[in-house]
């Protein structure tokens, strides 16, 4: 078990030595060093920027993700179970569905401007589709002789959608809601991102806002990738987090 | 389809601002008059060359490493730490960095895509070479077949339908980052064309651009569905659909 975990730290450990060698060795002042990540990562944390642009974006997501959940598990489980609904909206659906949801900021900008609404309706956009798909999977995978007893026994309608094609589909639309929270996280740092690009600045906020600034207007690298390792510090803990809100919901499946 | 042009007409026609959201014919007659003169193509192929390039290299990358880390415990343990330290940082959240090091051009897309498609292609393979049949391997041990061979013959074929599937996953989350990328640092490219027609404020034709990602990544996927129901007729769900 201790040389497997040696083995394992080998790798990494062996990598930042190289990198703070061969940026001591040959970098020039600007060079990003392992060594002044960290402290800049005290630093970012400490005066609080970090924590708060985190929060800004967190907070984007989960508005624009529920958002997504609220519009696409109604819409997936009446396409799922009523024929027409799927045969008029499926078109339009898959026609949107291969376009990026980055392609869509410039129009979001132009629509609700530079600030929190455009990325919000990115983050909406783009979680939209998985949610959507898995719901709509989930609600035609459901045992017909389920819908056929709660038929017999005279429930139809939203009573039926709710209380029994709605649980029946969970454990699909569990991994279209898991999926859609990580393109949403990967959205609002793109969008943050551009829209830092594009609008010039501006007070859009977030933490991709933050890591264009240190591009562009002050050039701080090491603080760019102490952004890049909040973000993936981020989406880690936003995987574990609903896979532990859905295993708590809903012990029966399996996420 | 119809009813949704009907609501988009209905919707410009009672915004009244063609700046933001011009009608359907606008817009038709926006992507016609880019089709003709040849800007939409050369923008698009500007694009799809560079998602190409990306996948060849996150193939040569990704591949090679899956079959070896799926080949062998010892050499997974040493390096898919690191893989899973790096997966979780998007390739998004490398653009200002990558800037930095690549400056604007051709490199930052191809970088970013190529980084973006490398964790699906890797973990497909992994996952596939780990899920090969034990029994099919050591009967081609049985039969002398030397490791190489086993890797060629026996392994490889038996991986494919996952790898061309993680290879679809791919280029999905490739063609996302790509625009995402032009979007920011890209002298031509779709992105590029998108947030130039927005910042001239010709609308009809941003959004014939917008139009245009999707197409392309449509085509994209159904060339790969394509490739996949040639090469791999047997599996699964490789039936190329519509």
């Amino acid at each position: 078990m201790n040389a497997r975990l040696l083995r394992m730290a080998t790798l990494p450990v062996a990598l930042i030595a190289l990198w703070e060698a061969l940026g001591r060795a040959l970098g020039g002042p600007r060079t990003p060093l392992p060594s002044k990540v960290a402290g800049e990562a005290a630093l970012l944390i400490m005066s609080g920027d970090l924590p708060a642009a985190l929060a800004q974006s967190l907070g984007r997501v989960f508005s624009g993700f529920a958002i997504a959940a609220a519009i696409a598990i109604p819409l997936g489980i009446a396409m799922g179970r009523l024929r027409a609904v799927e045969r008029n909206l499926d078109p339009v659906i898959e026609s949107f569905r291969p376009v990026a949801a980055i392609a869509m900021l410039p129009l979001a900008i132009l629509w609700l401007g530079a600030g929190s609404g455009a990325a919000v309706m990115l983050v909406a956009y783009a979680a939209f589709f998985p949610i959507l798909i898995h719901a709509v999977a989930g609600a035609k995978g459901v045992d017909a002789n389920l819908a056929r007893a709660a038929a017999t026994m005279g429930v139809s309608g939203a009573t039926l959608a709710r209380s029994v094609i709605m649980p029946a589909a969970m454990p699909q639309i569990a991994v279209g809601l898991r999926i859609g929270l990580a393109v949403a996280w990967t959205a609002i740092v793109a969008a943050e991102l551009a829209v830092g690009a594009k609008a010039g600045g501006g007070a859009s906020g977030g933490v991709g806002q933050m890591m264009f600034a240190y591009y562009a207007y002050s050039i701080e690298l090491n603080r760019i990738i102490v952004c890049m390792i909040a973000v993936g510090l981020v989406s880690l803990a936003l995987d574990r987090l609903m896979r532990f809100a859905l295993a708590r919901a809903m012990p029966w499946i399996e996420t | 389809m119809a009813a949704f042009a009907l609501i988009w007409w209905a919707a410009s026609v009672l915004t009244d601002n063609p700046l933001l959201l011009p009608s359907p014919q606008a817009v038709s007659a926006a992507f016609a008059g880019l089709a003709l003169d040849g800007e939409l193509f050369t923008q698009s192929a500007l694009s799809v060359v560079r998602l190409l390039a990306a996948l060849l290299i996150a193939f040569a990358i990704a591949a090679p490493l899956g079959l070896a880390m799926g080949m062998s415990k010892r050499f997974e343990e040493f390096v898919d730490p690191v893989v899973e330290l790096l997966r979780p940082i998007s390739g998004i959240a490398w653009i200002p960095l990558g800037l930095f090091i690549f400056g604007v051009g051709q490199s930052l897309p191809i970088f970013i895509m190529a980084y973006t498609a490398t964790f699906p292609v890797l973990i497909g393979t992994v996952s596939g070479v780990k899920s090969v049949d034990r029994k099919l391997v050591r009967a081609a041990e049985t039969m002398g077949l030397s490791q190489s061979a086993i890797v060629a013959r026996v392994v490889v074929p038996s991986i494919l339908p996952a790898l061309l599937v993680s290879l679809r996953l791919g280029v999905a989350s490739a063609w996302t980052a790509v625009i995402a990328a032009e979007l920011v640092g890209a002298p031509n490219g779709l992105g590029y064309a998108i947030s130039w027609y927005r910042e001239m404020l010709v609308t009809p034709k941003m959004i014939a651009f917008i139009a245009m990602v999707g197409v392309c990544g449509y085509f994209c996927d159904l060339a790969l569905r394509l490739l996949a129901a040639r090469l791999t007729p047997w599996a699964p769900g490789a039936e190329a659909r519509r």
